[in-house]
């Protein structure tokens, strides 16, 4: 047991990233905690902010709009994961490359992009009132709806690689096995498939959520003010009411909304990864 | 055999421009257990695959019990397989692998804890239910993958070199239990394998298997004693080869003149053809009592517990093996000795067969 106690050499690896990551990022979230717990306010600005009304709407939204992208990432992701994983050589890098190369594209030139996709007389809006779903051509510019398609195309990916990368470890014989016992296909996706890559989904929820909790550029250009989450509110406080005290408070907030996420799916990965 | 239980006909695949299995043939009687024996890339596991469902051949049938399931998928055919890797569920338990099978079929809850502690025992892993599959040594999943395939009662059981990752002596004491196991299910079985000793040891019969064909189908006695090929004379076994050219044939009895002097062999081939000799070295005696005779020098004496074997080289370079369980006392490295055999045990080929083979 001493030995476990001893120090590791290979631990000052870790230096680099643990020096840059305390400067660049731990200290100022102390400041933050600091300033929301023990400025001005104090705690009574938690008080304050979760009594009023309107925090509440935005909480909601925060969490059903990240919600909704992250069901929509999964949705659209994991399919796409497993052909993934089970295409070869060049079909598998043509995906891949398709998968990632998006992401190479600004925010703000695809939020522009969106515009032409989601306007009253958009490609979306004449698809759905050609096959006759919508009655009259609708705008989902400026919408929630809207929203939700715009930060799942972005996010998408950082839901197909993680689950990508579980399944590709699985082994094709598996399947197998499972077929030659008499398993549907059906049957064997959900009894073998996805069983062995939940931990590749928790860490894709994680992902998705925590960032779709916090975006802050793709609903200020998708919809703008009228619809508020943690993060664009936090933006505002700090930017136009130079409000530090809300700004702090609901930074706060928002943290420990997607650390408690963040750190629910690191516990179930690990679980789910242990009974492997 | 009377109606064949599996029947493969004119089984051909191809990969490209690669033919991994050019127009199989077999036929497997109910609760035989076949050996597929061959070197890797010979289309043993092709066919395996293609019996299991897992792949579709190009051309030729597969009709499993009166049933032609050439295009049936896996799950409805009724085919186990055991995989090399055992290919256990990793998240599963145990029993819960067991059981995955009877699952799938919707059988009854309490026809599925009978049926897994009935195999777990019959594989003797009764003990292991609840462990997981990672807590497990190679031989004990491998004994939980059979005891998985056999569970929901398949027609026929493929099994793809289960045992190629188990030591030597777990190896041997595995090869008995499942014959022992399958003889008490009564399953047939078709057994992929590249070790001759797993074939000879398990096996009803043995489909040798070269270059996407069968090269001889027959008991393990046939195989060895009789093999129809240079190819299957040199897989299975050890062999001692003499070219040579006929010289006369009268009766079924041929004069064939080597280097190592006249042999007398049975067999009708035109006088004047290239033909291959060979012999088995259990087969040769140093001494005069056999027809054929031959004068070789002892060039090693190589003990190897139970049999010795004695490597001589003949006259003309070619080099003869002899196995014994004893060597001759007072000989040594160096000694030109008589060696001789049996005119019956002489098996003969035509040299352009061996040509193709080699």
């Amino acid at each position: 047991m001493s030995s476990a106690r001893r120090f590791d050499p290979i631990l000052l690896l870790a230096l680099p990233a643990a020096l840059y990551l305390g400067i660049v990022y731990g200290l100022p979230l102390l400041f933050l905690l600091g300033r929301s717990l023990f400025g001005a306010g104090g705690l009574s600005s938690f008080v304050g902010f979760f009594a009023d009304p309107f925090s509440w709407t935005v909480l909601a939204n925060t969490v059903r709009s990240a919600v909704l992208v992250t069901l929509i990432c999964l949705i659209i992701g994991y399919p796409t994961a497993l052909v993934l994983a089970r295409a070869g050589g060049f079909a598998q890098a043509a995906i891949l490359v398709a998968i990632i190369l998006p992401l190479s594209v600004g925010v703000v030139v695809k939020a522009f992009a969106w515009q032409i996709v989601l306007r009253r007389d958009g490609v979306v809006s004449q698809i759905m009132t050609g096959l006759g779903l919508w009655s009259e051509p609708q705008r989902l510019l400026f919408t929630e709806t809207g929203l939700v398609i715009g930060a799942a195309n972005i996010f998408v990916p950082f839901m197909i690689l993680p689950i990508y990368a579980v399944l590709k470890l699985v082994d094709p014989r598996l399947g197998e096995a499972a077929a030659t016992l008499g398993a549907s296909p059906v049957y064997r996706f959900f009894k073998v498939a996805l069983p062995l890559s939940l931990p590749g989904i928790v860490t894709g929820v994680a992902f998705v959520f925590s960032m779709a909790a916090s975006m802050y550029v793709i609903p200020s250009l998708v919809i703008g003010d009228r619809f508020q989450t943690l993060a664009t509110l936090t933006g505002r406080s700090f930017l136009f009411m130079r409000n530090e005290q809300l700004g702090s408070t609901t930074a706060v907030v928002l943290l420990a909304l997607t650390v408690s996420v963040v750190i629910a799916s690191a516990w179930l990965s690990r679980r789910l990864g242990g009974a492997q | 055999m009377t109606v064949p239980f599996l029947d493969i006909t004119g089984a051909g695949k191809s990969f490209g421009s690669a033919t991994v299995l050019d127009g199989v043939d077999l036929s497997v009687g109910k609760a035989e257990f076949i050996s597929l024996l061959g070197p890797s890339g010979c289309g043993k596991t092709t066919l395996l695959r293609i019996v299991a469902g897992l792949m579709r051949p190009d051309t030729g049938t597969v009709v499993l019990d009166g049933d032609e399931i050439t295009r049936k998928p896996p799950h409805r055919r009724d085919v186990g397989v055991v995989f090399q890797n055992y290919a256990l569920f990793p998240h599963l338990t145990v029993a819960e692998n067991v059981a995955f099978g009877l699952k799938a079929r919707n059988a009854p809850k309490d026809t599925i804890a009978s049926t897994v502690s009935r195999f777990l025992s019959l594989v003797q892993m009764g003990a292991y239910a609840d462990r997981s599959i990672k807590a497990l040594s190679g031989g004990q999943q491998q004994r939980v993958a059979v005891a998985r395939a056999l569970a929901v009662g398949p027609k026929l059981l493929l099994l793809d070199e289960p045992f190629s990752a188990l030591d030597r002596k777990l190896r041997e004491a595995m090869q008995i239990d499942l014959r022992r196991i399958l003889r008490d299910v009564g399953t047939t079985a078709i057994f992929v394998t590249h070790d001759q000793d797993e074939a000879l040891t398990m096996s009803d019969r043995i489909a040798v298997m070269y270059r996407g064909r069968i090269e001889q189908l027959g008991t393990p006695a046939e195989i060895y004693h009789r093999p129809a090929t240079p190819f299957a004379l040199d897989f299975v076994g050890l062999s001692s080869r003499l070219p040579g050219t006929v010289t006369a044939e009268s009766a079924g009895v041929i004069s064939v003149e080597t280097g190592a002097g006249a042999i007398r062999v049975p067999g009708n081939f035109i006088p004047g053809s290239p033909v291959v000799l060979g012999i088995r070295p259990e087969r040769i005696t140093v001494g005069t009592e056999g027809e054929n005779r031959v004068e070789a020098t002892l060039c090693d004496i190589v003990f190897q517990g139970a049999r010795v074997q004695l490597h001589f080289a003949s006259p003309d370079g070619g080099r003869l093996l002899v196995e014994t369980h004893e060597a001759p006392a007072g000989i040594a490295p160096g000694a030109t000795l008589p060696l001789s055999w049996k005119f019956a045990d002489t098996l003969i080929y035509p040299a352009g067969a061996e040509a193709e083979a080699a």
